[in-house]
């Protein structure tokens, strides 16, 4: 009943600006001894407030908007697509035999932007060789982070908490997360390379911008192999599409693997289960054969 | 031109042909840097032989040279200053040195160098056989073996020129030009020699702050002495006079020593400064404090907290400790200490205190962390917890001292797969960082250790399916007030935290009780393993000037498993060998 009136509210962008029942949600809670049923109705309410104060900003009934009139990216989100197979377009191929067709890669249309990667010539020569070993060389593999734009289009939900001063993207995989940092004027240096890099984000109108640098070069864009180097820049942009889908951009710098910057292009959709969440997955242990393996008592590899 | 620029002719003449008679002084001490002084005591009494004063807890004496400790963090090793290092004499010293190897960096802190080949020791022509080690908080240590002289032996410079760093100390304060196995050249004051190498590449950094923060000579009244010292080329920085806080009034001052070197000369008797007890921070204070609000109306908990703090606060209170409200400041700092020096300790201190120069928080007072059951302690364990600990214990025995088959016999920390929870939330060694963020509806706690980032909803959702178990269970978030309560359950059983099994449910607490800090409390409900539930706290320190959780690439970066792994195959390999 309850979650019904929430998505109704969402759907139809109709509601009560919730922040008085909030309030008086906040105080009942504070009264010692309240019963669990009570409570049970009060937190009940405060989804009530919580959504309806949300839509309540939806004022041009398509992009929600947050406390600040920007968009409300708060959700969990998804791409669809082939994108974490392969960038580029792609025929159906083989995968690890003993999975049979479980394994294969199906086929995709890419998502760069004018369709090539534009390798300079001995990059191709590497990504080919990263091609070659990706069942065993490709860091999705072996469970580490996935780097940047790789996490974006992992064929899991991620989360976006939107907050005052810090935008946090929670994916699940590895552990990986990142904090953009909405709250510093002047993008400051990387104090060390990593995985996923630093993030600065702005807003150009109603689009998120995120500039994403400081990576250690370890990260590949996709199971194909394709990859850049620790001189990678990422300007994201995400931009709402309504109140469900974002399109999401990614311009990619890297002279020392590219001849020129280019970009990807797909959308992120809203997963729109009433119960959606990012679950946690923490894939060492399932890494950790492929890894390990030779160094058992028995050796499996 | 100095001199002729100071005196009269006349007198030049005599400087130059007659320089005033030298001071004898003798060597006294060196103050040496450490976070906590009693503990330092313990570490060279431990180590190096020296012994404890009954009346000073700062300071250790080693063959009546005094090692002064002063409580402060440590801003880089004794190495690239104009004090090298110090150096022991012992009459074995492959015994000394076996026996410092078998102590190791985690049982409290020594830190062998290695020559190239990996030897501890080596001989050295002529002179006598050597090693080098490091103290916990940075001092190099040079251990010799010379038969003539045991005991404190030498403090050895880095100075652009050897020679005229000597003739300044020479000048500055006596001592006997002497030539050490008749091979290096260095001034005699008793039985302490003063060496002097080369630096390389100029000039060295100053020794202020540094692990040896300044050496020091004695010599009888200060105030007579101090004029000749000066027409000796002694520019003092600070004038002879009894420090504030002086254990006695025998007198100090501080000379600019050639290489950036501070020395001090005192008067004899002359027993340190009395600490003085730091100022409690601002967030210490008690006043009523109000939380602030996120844009949206929601209490606000967001920032970049540390649990360092609170690092080395035990679980259960100390059977010693039984009716004691509050740790003092300087027991605080001494058991932090000990744990610090119990585990791997190095690169927190020396690349995030020294490198980046992060002003550490004070050490908690508090005796322990569990506030319920009020004995501080864990409750009794039911039948079947004592059925599974006795089980969990008879484990560990079986797999302790016995190579690890793979990688399933180690634990999740090792493995970087998760500490558990609360397990996760414990300060520990280092990468305490803790950040919250915050959207409408949801808070983000992400920690820094392993990195982990859990998202909670602090409104209601239906709970996961009762099959869907994960390491850190499954979130449920509310406000009561200003405090974000979670409950947590599912579990999958194997992050175990002192026992607790897949049945438990946790509830955890975030209160901001100051403009800096988070309580956070935490209940464990687990009736498998406990006869009742029992409740733990501690406080999280506001950080966001300095602290920015660094990405703890955990399991990317564990070249610790192959290295356990491997050698626990060549201990295989061994073990067949020697069964043959």
């Amino acid at each position: 009943m309850v979650t019904r009136t929430a998505r109704a509210e969402i759907d139809t962008g109709a509601g009560e600006p919730g922040s008085d029942a909030l309030v008086s949600n906040r105080r009942a809670a504070q009264q010692p001894g309240i019963a669990r049923h009570i409570r049970l109705s009060v937190a009940s309410l405060a989804l009530v407030a919580i959504a309806s104060w949300t839509s309540a900003y939806a004022q041009d009934g398509a992009v929600r908007r947050g406390w600040d009139g920007r968009p409300d990216l708060n959700g969990i989100w998804q791409a669809i697509g082939t994108a974490h197979w392969n960038l580029e377009d792609h025929p159906a191929g083989p995968g690890h035999p003993d999975l049979g067709a479980i394994g294969a890669v199906p086929p995709g249309q890419g998502v760069v932007v004018g369709g090539e990667i534009p390798y300079l010539e001995a990059a191709l020569e590497q990504r080919k060789k990263n091609a070659r070993n990706r069942m065993t060389a490709d860091p999705e593999a072996k469970c580490f982070l996935p780097g940047v734009p790789r996490a974006t289009y992992l064929p899991y939900p991620f989360q976006i908490i939107q907050g005052d001063k810090k935008i946090m993207l929670l994916y699940g995989f590895a552990e990986a997360n990142r904090t953009i940092h909405m709250d510093k004027e002047n993008p400051e240096p990387p104090p060390l390379d990593s995985w996923m890099g630093r993030s600065h984000g702005r807003w150009e109108g109603d689009t998120l911008v995120v500039d994403a640098e400081g990576f250690n070069g370890e990260a590949w864009f996709d199971r194909a192999g394709n990859f850049a180097s620790s001189a990678l820049r990422v300007e994201e942009r995400y931009t709402p599409l309504g109140p469900n889908a974002i399109q999401y951009e990614a311009a990619i710098t890297d002279p020392t693997v590219f001849s020129r910057a280019w970009r990807i292009r797909l959308p992120l959709y809203r997963r729109l289960e009433e119960n959606a969440r990012v679950l946690e997955f923490k894939c060492v242990e399932f890494a950790e054969d492929l890894m390990y393996g030779h160094l058992r008592r028995k050796p499996t590899r | 031109m100095t001199v002729a620029r100071r005196y009269p002719l006349g007198l030049l003449a005599i400087v130059t042909v007659l320089p005033p008679a030298a001071l004898s002084a003798d060597y006294h001490h060196v103050q040496i840097t450490a976070a906590s002084p009693s503990e330092a005591v313990r570490w060279y009494e431990r180590h190096m032989d020296c012994k404890p004063l009954a009346d000073r807890n700062d300071t250790a004496n080693c063959d009546d040279v005094e090692l002064i400790f002063v409580a402060q963090p440590t801003m880089g090793s004794t190495q690239g200053t104009g004090v090298n290092h110090i150096a022991f004499s012992y009459a074995d010293l492959d015994a000394k040195m076996g026996e410092l190897e078998a102590v190791g960096v985690r049982g409290s802190g020594v830190r062998l160098q290695r020559f190239d080949g990996g030897a501890t020791l080596r001989e050295l022509p002529g002179l006598f056989k050597h090693g080098f080690v490091f103290d916990p908080w940075g001092t190099r240590i040079e251990l010799v073996e010379d038969p003539d002289d045991q005991g404190f032996h030498h403090v050895h410079l880095s100075a652009a020129d050897p020679d005229a760093t000597l003739a300044w100390y020479r000048d500055a304060f006596g001592g006997e030009h002497a030539k050490l196995k008749e091979r290096e050249a260095g001034l005699r004051f008793g039985d302490v020699w003063l060496l002097a190498a080369r630096h390389p590449g100029g000039m060295p950094a100053p020794t202020q702050s540094r692990a040896i923060a300044h050496i020091a000579f004695s010599v009888p009244d200060l105030d007579g002495a101090a004029p000749r010292m000066r027409r000796n080329g002694v520019e003092f920085e600070a004038r002879p006079a009894t420090p504030e806080n002086g254990r006695t009034k025998a007198k100090r001052a501080f000379a600019r020593g050639p290489d950036n070197v501070t020395v001090a000369v005192v008067e004899p008797g002359f027993e340190g400064v009395e600490a003085v007890r730091a100022a409690a921070r601002a967030s210490d204070t008690t006043e009523p404090y109000s939380t602030p609000t996120t844009p949206w109306g929601e209490p606000d908990l967001q920032g970049v907290w540390t649990g360092n703090a609170a690092h080395g606060i035990p679980l259960e209170r100390p059977t010693d400790l039984e009716d004691v409200e509050a740790l003092t400041p300087e027991q605080a700092a001494a058991r932090r200490e000990r744990g610090t020096l119990g585990s791997i300790w190095g690169y927190e201190r020396e690349w995030r205190d020294t490198t980046l120069g992060y002003d550490k928080m004070a050490p908690s007072t508090q005796v322990a962390m569990i506030v319920d059951p009020p004995s501080g302690r864990l409750p009794a364990l039911t039948p079947e917890g004592r059925r599974m600990a006795e089980q969990a214990r008879l484990e560990r025995q079986g797999k302790a001292g016995r190579p690890p088959a793979g990688p399933e016999d180690l634990t999740p920390y090792v493995r970087c797969i998760t500490r558990g929870i609360p397990g996760m939330m414990m300060p520990g060694i280092y990468n305490n960082g803790l950040q919250i963020v915050q959207g409408p509806g949801y808070v983000a706690i992400q920690k820094e250790m392993i990195h982990e980032t859990r998202s909670i909803p602090t409104t209601p959702r239906e709970r996961a399916g009762p099959k869907l178990t994960s390491w850190l269970g499954d979130p449920q978030g509310r406000w009561e007030g200003d405090t974000l309560v979670i409950e947590s359950e599912r579990f999958n059983g194997k992050g175990s935290y002192r026992g607790s099994t897949a049945a438990m449910k946790l509830t955890e607490r975030f209160t901001r009780v100051g403009p800096a800090k988070l309580m956070y409390q935490f209940t464990v409900d687990d009736p498998n393993v406990w006869v009742e539930p029992w409740t733990a706290m501690f406080a999280f320190d506001l950080d966001d000037e300095q602290y920015e959780l660094v990405e703890y690439a955990c399991h990317e970066g564990n070249y610790g498993m192959f290295n356990i792994l491997s050698g626990a195959r060549a201990k295989d390999k061994q073990a067949a060998q020697a069964a043959r």
